[in-house]
């Protein structure tokens, strides 16, 4: 298998947040600044890599049956892990991201990839397969966190940026206005790819 | 096939139990490590909460039978007290610390914790809200929503709630600190 493409392919073709649209929650909750969201996208990406890299070391000695109850495991040991780093050495940033660092345990991305790649294949491949997935992730975190935090508030990362004399679109810093952006930001990036195919057919057949 | 399932089962189990005991141990080492560093942390930034809320005091005693509840005192003069307030906001309670001057005017207060709105009630701890406490008096601590009345607190746009919660939270800590002064 080319090894390049398993860690390309999270990025933009399989990316996790906008393609596979799974962990959602993340990006509605905590993407009001971006300090905040790039945190989240590189806890997630931290523990999307270390769980995929130490599921696909046990995966042999694992029994079938109970291989959802010991990566639950994995992931909630990691995600404390940094949990406790945070608070020792980040307790601001720990107190933004609140309950949603724990529910990192829980998001479905960590255990699809721990269950459809890890379980399945070796450490590389499975460690290239984390690193892909969490830099898309991080990404899907950063732009969404970068044009609400803009137009929500003004600002980016707390310094303003258009003066006193802006209005902020308060739409954008609630819950509902953030899932109305990931939509346009998910359709923008589907006709994205569509064009790009379109024109490989296109040249491909000239 | 019985002896099979058997094995079978003693392997579950001892799956199960290897897992979580390594998981255990790791979280143990990193806590053993982190620990220490996180509780220094804490109370450093306790400090400085204290600390930007009565900039002038040098010396912060607690009150012996009140929790978290401190006087902050300069050259040994009382200057403030420094009151814990938990009110219940739109997102949950929030914690917050207020200090009273010792003739029971607010100076100021911040919030510690709090699940309010981010971008309505979150802003209560900025300067447009949070400026209006200050040398404000116990029966000045009523939100309104008139423009005009400076006397008041002014609620914060589209956040009543939060805005309702937070002065709540000031007025119980003012009401504390004229119990403590009787004393």
């Amino acid at each position: 298998m080319n090894l390049w493409h398993i860690f390309t392919r999270g990025i933009i073709e399989e990316n996790p947040y906008f393609i596979l649209a799974l962990s959602l929650c993340p990006g509605l909750a905590v993407t009001t600044s971006v300090l905040n969201g790039l945190t989240m996208g590189l806890t997630v990406w931290f523990v999307i890599t270390s769980n995929n890299v130490v599921v696909s070391i046990i995966r042999k000695t694992i029994n079938k049956k109970v291989r959802v109850p010991v990566y639950i495991t994995c992931i909630a040991t990691i995600v404390t892990c940094v949990q406790l780093f945070l608070q020792a050495f980040a307790p601001d940033l720990y107190k933004a991201l609140g309950v949603y660092l724990d529910l990192v345990v829980v998001f479905a991305i960590i255990l699809a990839r721990a269950e459809s790649v890890a379980s399945k294949n070796g450490v590389v491949v499975s460690f290239l397969d984390g690193m892909g997935m969490g830099i898309g992730f991080t990404i899907a975190m950063v732009t969404i966190s970068v044009v609400r935090e803009l137009f929500g508030n003004g600002t980016l990362f707390g310094a303003a940026i258009f003066g006193p004399s802006y209005q902020p679109a308060l739409i954008l810093a609630l819950p509902p206005g953030a899932f109305m952006l990931i939509g346009f930001m998910m359709a923008g990036l589907k006709m994205a790819i569509k064009a790009h195919e379109d024109k490989k057919l296109k040249g491909s057949e000239g | 096939m019985a002896e099979e399932q058997k094995s079978n089962l003693f392997k579950i189990a001892l799956n199960l139990i290897l897992t979580c005991l390594v998981s255990g141990c790791i979280i143990g080492c990193v806590f053993f490590i982190t620990g220490p560093i996180a509780s220094v942390k804490a109370e450093q930034m306790k400090q400085e909460s204290m600390k930007s809320l009565v900039p002038d005091a040098d010396k912060f005693d607690p009150v012996s039978g009140e929790k978290d509840t401190f006087v902050a005192e300069k050259g040994g003069k009382k200057i403030a007290y420094v009151i814990p307030s938990e009110p219940k906001g739109y997102g949950g309670p929030i914690k917050m610390l207020v200090a009273v001057t010792a003739d029971g005017k607010v100076m100021d207060f911040t919030i510690l914790e709090a699940n309010e709105t981010p971008g309505l009630g979150d802003n209560a701890s900025k300067p447009p809200f949070r400026g209006q406490f200050k040398e404000k008096k116990l029966e000045n601590l009523e939100v309104t929503k008139d423009k005009n009345d400076t006397k008041h607190i002014q609620a914060m746009t589209g956040a009543t709630i939060s805005s309702r919660a937070v002065t709540l939270g000031v007025k119980q800590a003012v009401e504390k600190a004229a119990q403590m002064g009787g004393n």
